[in-house]
């Protein structure tokens, strides 16, 4: 399924398969990922990686490793230097837990079986992700499909049910880490705690917990297709998306308390309050004459973003005119109260410095 | 320098032709180089008396390609036919097109695509990129398509004549058709069909090859025709064929038919 919903960030539907995948599986900690290709492909990943990370103040190296093939394995095929490849890994110290391989356009286009290189009896789990752009695929296509393919590291039929799985965190944007702190407070309001954050800073064994969970949390809704095959695999319910926005986030505690038969209530009224404390911090912005400009014009209205952009013009009781003040439209969409409140400091500064300009 | 290639639908006799256009060529005093561009590396066997010579890729494959020379991957053959096979990967497996780019591009390195007349003889059908390399700017500069009045045949033939077509809008593109050769099959109006085939096509038939048992024979004795028969009729026929080619100057963009024009093709041809 090629599934393109609305962009709610355009770099995730443009790029490279490798990179989306790559953003997933290097944080499976213990685990080395082979890229099957050129040279390049490594490098430009692993530069682009480690750059980002860096920018999130994460010094943590991928442990990425290339096939290097050349024209004489594209020629001759590039299997023998696949199978080379992993076995050399498995002896690299440390031992890797988990070998992801990833393939790259050129052995799709000359057919080598990466599948069936990584399927021959290794003593490691070889688990291969079809990452190959020019198959139709971008930066989306690559994460969803490097989580399907690390969730096959999940043990099969656990009995018991405890806690909450986060599937598909945003490793690569600079909130992440704010974003996983307010969904786990939001829990708390439940007594819920995160089982397993699939897939962030973890190892190999963790991922057996993967179908553990009483239900499964999605990073966004372009996920679905993940929620619906760990479903189908887990039994496990799943919440579409992070909460995103003020009503967003009381929906999002009603939806989690309907999964577990609990009474939200009184979270809810607690929360709404939190809210109200929230937005009376920047009643200073009332009246001020402001304006959304797309990020792009070629992407299309992003529903999301739109229903924060209009609650929080409600709230705030900010004009929206042609004229007004250029504000950085919420891309990516504010997670949870404490999201909206990044936003708003945002929008506050900008509209401090156009308006000083302006007068 | 004449640069001249036969491309053909898969078992119509290219690589027979080919061995012998080349030994008929050498004969007249010509220096001739003739190129197989098939995995299969069987256009020079004829030529080489039976032995396989070692292919470019199975070089570049076993030593690399830093220490190659000429004398390495060009070997001569009867009549001072000087041979090369490109090779290629094993059977399933790898890029045979792109072998065809790289066997080229260490030609081209070693300045081994010399002589009066290059031959080249390539696989059935020009299924990628890496196969069309003979016709790309600097090498063969007039295609002949080799058919039997089969429709199977005359279906590659069209195919291939596409190719030309989209090559030769090409900036500098210098690659045209030469001529269709009719490689008979002992079809009863084969000679016809064929000739009319070339004519809707905007080409002409340049040669008609009658089937002959010495070309059998030839081959169970590792040999050309020119070589085992050379008083024969067929190896007249050769001669007449090397002959024809060495003079030819007319060439053309090729009209290649599409689907519709193929099935009224294939209709007349049955009811003729």
């Amino acid at each position: 399924m090629n599934s393109m919903p609305s962009p709610s960030n355009p770099s995730r539907y443009e790029g490279c398969t490798l990179t989306g995948a790559l953003a997933v599986v290097t944080q499976v900690r213990d685990a080395a990922c082979i890229i099957h290709g050129p040279a390049g492909c490594t490098h430009h990943n692993f530069s682009l990686l480690h750059a980002t990370l860096l920018g999130n103040d994460t010094a943590a190296i991928p442990r990425l490793i290339s096939t290097r093939l050349g024209e004489n394995e594209i020629i001759f095929g590039g299997e023998d230097a696949l199978e080379r490849c992993i076995a050399r890994v498995h002896e690299a110290p440390p031992a890797p837990a988990a070998i992801f391989v990833l393939s790259t356009c050129i052995v799709e286009t000359i057919g080598d079986d990466t599948a069936a290189v990584c399927a021959r009896g290794w003593e490691t789990p070889v688990i291969p992700i079809r990452t190959s752009g020019f198959l139709g695929g971008v930066f989306q296509t690559g994460f969803v499909g490097a989580l399907l393919a690390a969730g096959t590291l999940a043990e099969q039929g656990s009995g018991q049910r405890e806690g909450v799985t986060l599937i598909g965190e945003k490793n690569l944007e600079y909130d992440v880490d704010e974003n996983y702190a307010e969904v786990v407070r939001l829990l708390a309001y439940l007594d819920l705690a995160v089982n397993l954050r699939f897939v962030r800073d973890t190892d190999t064994a963790a991922l057996s917990r993967l179908g553990t969970g009483a239900f499964n949390i999605l990073r966004e809704p372009a996920l679905r297709e993940v929620g619906e095959a760990l479903h189908r695999r887990h039994g496990t319910p799943f919440i579409d998306s992070f909460p995103v926005g003020l009503a967003g986030t009381l929906r999002f505690l009603r939806e989690a308390g309907k999964l577990t038969g609990r009474d939200t209530r009184d979270a809810v009224r607690e929360e709404e309050a939190y809210q109200e404390e929230m937005l009376a911090a920047f009643a200073d912005l009332a009246g001020a004459r402001v304006r959304f400009d797309r990020l792009s014009p070629l992407l299309e209205e992003d529903a999301a973003a739109g229903e924060v952009v209009a609650e929080l013009a409600a709230a705030l009781d900010l004009r929206v005119a042609q004229d007004g003040i250029p504000l950085p439209p919420p891309y990516p969409a504010p997670v949870g109260t404490a999201g909206v409140r990044r936003l708003l400091h945002r929008w506050r500064r900008a509209i401090r410095t156009n308006g000083r300009r302006s007068f | 320098m004449k640069q001249i290639a036969l491309y053909g639908k898969g078992g119509i006799g290219k690589s027979t032709t080919s061995a012998n256009l080349s030994a008929a060529l050498a004969e007249s005093g010509l220096d001739i180089l003739q190129i197989g561009c098939d995995p299969k590396h069987d256009s020079t066997r004829m030529l080489m008396h039976g032995s396989r010579i070692p292919t470019v890729l199975d070089l570049i494959r076993e030593q690399g390609d830093k220490n190659l020379t000429v004398d390495d991957v060009v070997h001569q053959g009867f009549s001072g036919v000087r041979c090369v096979e490109a090779g290629g990967p094993e059977p399933g497996i790898g890029c045979a097109g792109r072998g065809i780019i790289a066997t080229f591009q260490l030609l081209e390195r070693l300045s081994a695509l010399d002589g009066d007349v290059i031959v080249y003889d390539v696989l059935g059908d020009v299924v990628c990129g890496g196969f069309a390399m003979p016709m790309r700017e600097g090498y063969a500069q007039e295609v002949y398509l080799v058919t039997s009045g089969e429709l199977m045949s005359i279906y590659a033939a069209n195919n291939i004549a596409k190719a030309i077509t989209r090559l030769s809008k090409r900036v500098r593109s210098n690659c045209r058709l030469g001529g269709v050769i009719c490689n008979a099959k002992n079809i009863e109006g084969e000679r016809e069909l064929v000739a009319e085939f070339a004519k809707r096509i905007n080409s002409s038939l340049i040669a008609y090859i009658p089937r002959d048992r010495v070309v059998q024979l030839a081959e169970v004795h590792k040999q050309t025709v020119l070589e085992y028969a050379p008083d024969s009729e067929q190896a007249a026929v050769y001669r007449r064929l090397a002959d024809e080619l060495a003079r030819n100057t007319r060439t053309s963009i090729p009209t290649p038919l599409d689907d519709d024009e193929l099935d009224a093709f294939a209709l007349e041809s049955i009811q003729v």
